[in-house]
């Protein structure tokens, strides 16, 4: 059974699909790339899989039921999402955002901040003055915290430094393999992406325009740079 | 000194309900981001049903009644049903009303919880017996001797109860993970859903128990502050003040601003017993004190009171300018006289006062529709016009015209005035400082004794070359001649504005509405359009003031109250606040006017007017924010599409 499973899913804003009949399981402990072009219904992917937007067709199922309504009822059970705003609390400090998270046990914090150390003198600090970096550390700890079953980052290196990057996305793996969260990564950087990920899906005008394991779109580049222009890729483009 | 401490204990007790009104009022927006105007009115009913239950033990509500035990209910009872009475209106002032608002621009949230406020204030006096009506003592009667002053044990026990409430409610938010949620709520709903929480719930929480706070202080002080059909609906102001003192962001803050308003209240009338004291002071000093406060607080910390000058455009109902239409302002100008002439008695009268009125909904329609400046003062600057023209008049023996132009020209400099703070403040917290204003203009000016001759506000009939326009004619209780002179001064200053709102002026006008910033950025004086703005829409209640005068031959505050104005307010709302056929409707539907004379006359349920104004206004609120001629207007629009698209077929 897969730990969140969209069939056929149409969704998008007004009369626009931002994807198409989309198709996409995810199992427990598995890591896969969403990746693909500005505009090719990545994020729409994911407000879908959490609630957030309805699907005009087709259907989304998290632990082989359909998904809730309610989008903080999801989270409560364990489909988290760290959209590219972040979901994090600026006026509160970083131990009342970290304590917002439901599902966690008081030692769950200690751990946490064992992963994200550079986290650790900052917990009094009010969000709002934290830097980009550690507000995304922040947003990462904070679904850590709420233990969950089903992830869904949008653009973790957004805005961030490339070495913050290589810290944090590691995090998302060994996550991935401990605790047997699926996950679903959103990443402009390809590379990256894909050296993390089990699995890697390019979309295209919200349709899949390529999909298989990382290990062989690693090997085989001008397959996603194909994808990511869907079908005509100019010469010197680079991904 | 004795006499000072009584003094002061003696504001604790109002005070302590200014303290858990501010207290809510920022926890509520903490919430939810709505400043709720119905605060006041929360308490009032709670008061209201634990007054009644304390000497009749019958629970009211607001439809029928439940005898809950015979006779006098013991205290406590009374005390926890009252308490959960104002619980229950608050949590439904939320779900029914606020909650399918929260989305909405701040005018509608504003106008909607105005409604409540009203819709709570005129079901009081229809469910309760409110004549010589007094609240049972709930608290010990003894006096404790406090630095050589006899102290009333009931009043420390009400501080002491508020000053509690507030502290439980500030460490609600400050140590619970729930309180915590909340302050989550006010900065990003969806990041907190996102977190598995639920606003709403959040919110509906905080509204319940805020009413039930708010319920239970003013039930507990309501002996010793008095039983009363209105006040309490007032206090919010006071309250309103306070929260903004305190930046809408401390509750302990608010709680001992307001506490200090309560007793700087009871200080100014121990001050006013002393003879250096001026006459003139004596009589509503006090209620100018949170219009003065307001002003400071907002002039002081103007900048870090939340939601100010956001960049992000502010959202209000679409307008469509005026066109120019000869020929329907023709017809409706012919039928108005038309209706005049077949018309008379109490009919006539209200005709003539519909056209008044709407000239006065004219001036809100071009402050808070087009400039988008959410002004409760209109009815004020009326009133500020119709006292002066009785002064003109009488003691000055200024002719006609010109009796009109002296009172409109004052009232347009209070508009200034009180458009003054509107140059950094916006939004609901102009609505607070308007209402604060009226208020105050209301109990200190036109209410007070030192102002009024004894022989009350006499009016000379106008005349003109030689001409009686008097409204009256011996048995005949409205003149043509006065119809036609109101119909003459309303068409002209109709026409005035139109143009003004077709004009530059009027584009300038919805520029500033939509975002002040980008305004000032393509070359647009914004303080000076604004005080324009504000300027001419007093001008035009100012007149609209003179002539209610000219119809009354005597003036007296009934004509003019808060209460009255924000009722005109509903009404120009549920018409449509955006457009001059929405002026029109408001001035048949105002107070007093053709729909008025229609209740009071022909179905004899006057009494229930202000009811239904109110619960018309909260219906068009959350159902119809365009109001009667917008969704006139989009019906007509569909039926012209529908009618070209089978025409192309």
């Amino acid at each position: 059974m897969s730990a969140l499973e969209l069939k056929g899913v149409t969704a998008g804003y007004g009369h626009a699909a931002a994807v198409r009949d989309l198709d996409l399981a995810v199992s427990a402990g598995e890591v896969v790339a969403l990746l693909g072009p500005n505009g090719a219904g990545k994020t729409t992917v994911l407000r879908t899989a959490v609630g957030l937007l309805a699907p005009s067709a087709g259907e989304v199922r998290a632990f082989g039921r359909p998904l809730p309504r309610k989008v903080e009822k999801n989270s409560r059970e364990g489909v988290i999402l760290v959209p590219d705003s972040r979901a994090i609390f600026h006026q509160l400090t970083v131990r009342e955002n970290l304590s917002l998270a439901r599902r966690h046990r008081a030692r769950d914090l200690d751990a946490v901040l064992d992963r994200l150390p550079r986290l650790a003198p900052l917990v009094e600090r009010r969000v709002g003055l934290l830097s980009g970096g550690e507000q995304q550390m922040l947003a990462l700890a904070k679904a850590l915290l709420a233990r969950p079953r089903v992830l869904l980052v949008d653009e973790l290196s957004l805005g961030l430094a490339p070495l913050a990057v290589q810290e944090l996305l590691p995090i998302v793996r060994t996550l991935a393999d401990e605790s047997w969260v699926a996950v679903v990564l959103v990443e402009q950087h390809v590379d990256l992406a894909l050296s993390v990920a089990d699995r890697a899906v390019v979309l295209h005008h919200g349709r899949v325009a390529l999909s298989g394991s990382a290990a062989d779109l690693r090997a085989d580049r001008e397959a996603v740079r194909q994808a990511y222009f869907g079908g005509h890729a100019p010469e010197d483009a680079l991904v | 000194m004795d006499q000072l401490v009584l003094f002061v204990t003696l504001g604790f007790g109002v005070g302590s309900v200014y303290a858990v009104i501010a207290s809510s009022l920022v926890a509520v927006h903490a919430a939810t981001g709505v400043l709720n105007f119905a605060q006041g009115s929360i308490a009032l009913w709670g008061v209201w049903v634990a007054a009644e239950l304390g000497t009749t033990g019958t629970l009211v509500l607001p439809l029928g009644s439940v005898a809950l035990v015979d006779g006098p209910a013991p205290a406590l009872l009374a005390v926890v049903v009252g308490v959960l009475s104002s619980a229950v209106v608050a949590l439904l002032t939320h779900l029914l009303v606020m909650r399918p608002l929260r989305s909405a621009p701040v005018l509608s949230q504003v106008v909607a919880s105005v409604g409540v406020m009203l819709l709570v204030v005129s079901l009081v006096p229809l469910r309760f017996d409110t004549t010589g009506a007094v609240a049972s003592p709930i608290l010990p009667s003894g006096t404790v001797e406090l630095l050589g002053a006899q102290v009333a044990v009931a009043d420390l026990i009400v501080l002491a109860l508020a000053l509690v409430m507030a502290a439980v409610l500030a460490a609600y938010f400050r140590f619970t993970r729930w309180g915590t949620a909340t302050r989550a709520s006010a900065e990003d709903e969806t990041a907190l859903r996102l977190t598995g929480w639920s606003p709403d719930r959040l919110a509906a929480l905080v509204w319940f128990a805020t009413g039930a706070l708010t319920g239970l202080v003013a039930i507990v002080a309501s002996p010793s502050i008095g039983l009363d059909p209105i006040s309490y609906t007032f206090y919010v102001l006071p309250g309103l003040a306070a929260a903004l003192v305190a930046r809408l962001r401390s509750i302990l803050l608010a709680a001992a601003a307001g506490l200090a308003i309560g007793v700087f209240q009871s200080l100014l009338l121990m001050m006013s017993t002393y003879d250096f004291w001026p006459i003139w002071a004596q009589a509503g000093f006090g209620d100018t004190l949170p219009f003065l406060l307001v002003m400071v607080a907002l002039f002081v910390f103007g900048k870090a009171i939340p939601e100010r000058g956001g960049v992000q455009s502010a959202r209000m109902p679409p307008v469509r300018p005026p066109r120019t239409r000869p020929v329907l302002a023709l017809v409706v100008v012919a039928s108005t006289f038309a209706a005049v002439l077949l018309t008379e008695g109490g009919w006539r009268f209200g005709v003539v006062t519909s056209v008044i009125m709407m000239l006065i909904a004219l001036s809100l329609v071009l402050l808070t529709g087009y400039l988008g400046q959410i002004s409760l003062a209109a009815m004020a600057f009326a009133g500020t016009g119709g006292f002066l023209l009785s002064r003109v008049t009488t003691e000055w023996g200024v002719p006609f015209p010109l009796s009109l132009v002296i009172p409109a020209l004052a009232a347009t400099v209070l508009g200034v005035v009180v458009g003054i703070p509107a140059l950094r403040i916006r939004g609901a917290h102009l609505a607070v400082v308007t209402l604060a204003g009226a208020l105050a203009i209301q109990t200190f000016v036109f209410g007070n004794p030192a102002f009024t001759p004894f022989e009350g506000n006499q009016i000379q009939d106008p005349s003109l070359f030689g001409m009686s326009l008097a409204v009256r004619n011996g048995t005949v209780l409205t003149t043509t001649s006065f119809a036609v002179m109101v119909l003459v001064v309303v068409g002209l200053l109709t026409w005035a504005t139109a143009r003004l709102m077709r004009g530059r002026t009027g584009r300038a006008f919805l520029a500033i509405r939509s975002n002040e910033r980008a305004a000032a950025s393509v070359g647009i004086d914004v303080a000076g359009t604004k005080l324009l703005g504000f300027a001419f829409s007093a001008f035009l209640a100012g007149v609209g003031g003179c002539l209610i005068g000219y119809s009354r031959s005597q003036l007296s505050v009934e004509s003019f109250t808060v209460f009255v104005g924000l009722t005109l307010l509903c009404t120009v709302y549920v018409a449509g606040i955006t457009s001059l056929a929405g002026a029109v409707v408001a001035g048949l539907l105002a107070p007093l006017g053709v729909l008025a004379t229609f209740l009071e006359g022909t179905l004899g349920v006057g009494h229930l007017y202000s009811l239904i104004a109110a619960l018309a206004l909260v219906i068009t609120a959350v159902l119809n924010p365009v109001g009667i001629t917008g969704s006139v207007r989009h019906a007509s629009e569909h039926l012209i599409d529908r009618r070209n698209a089978r025409a192309t077929s």
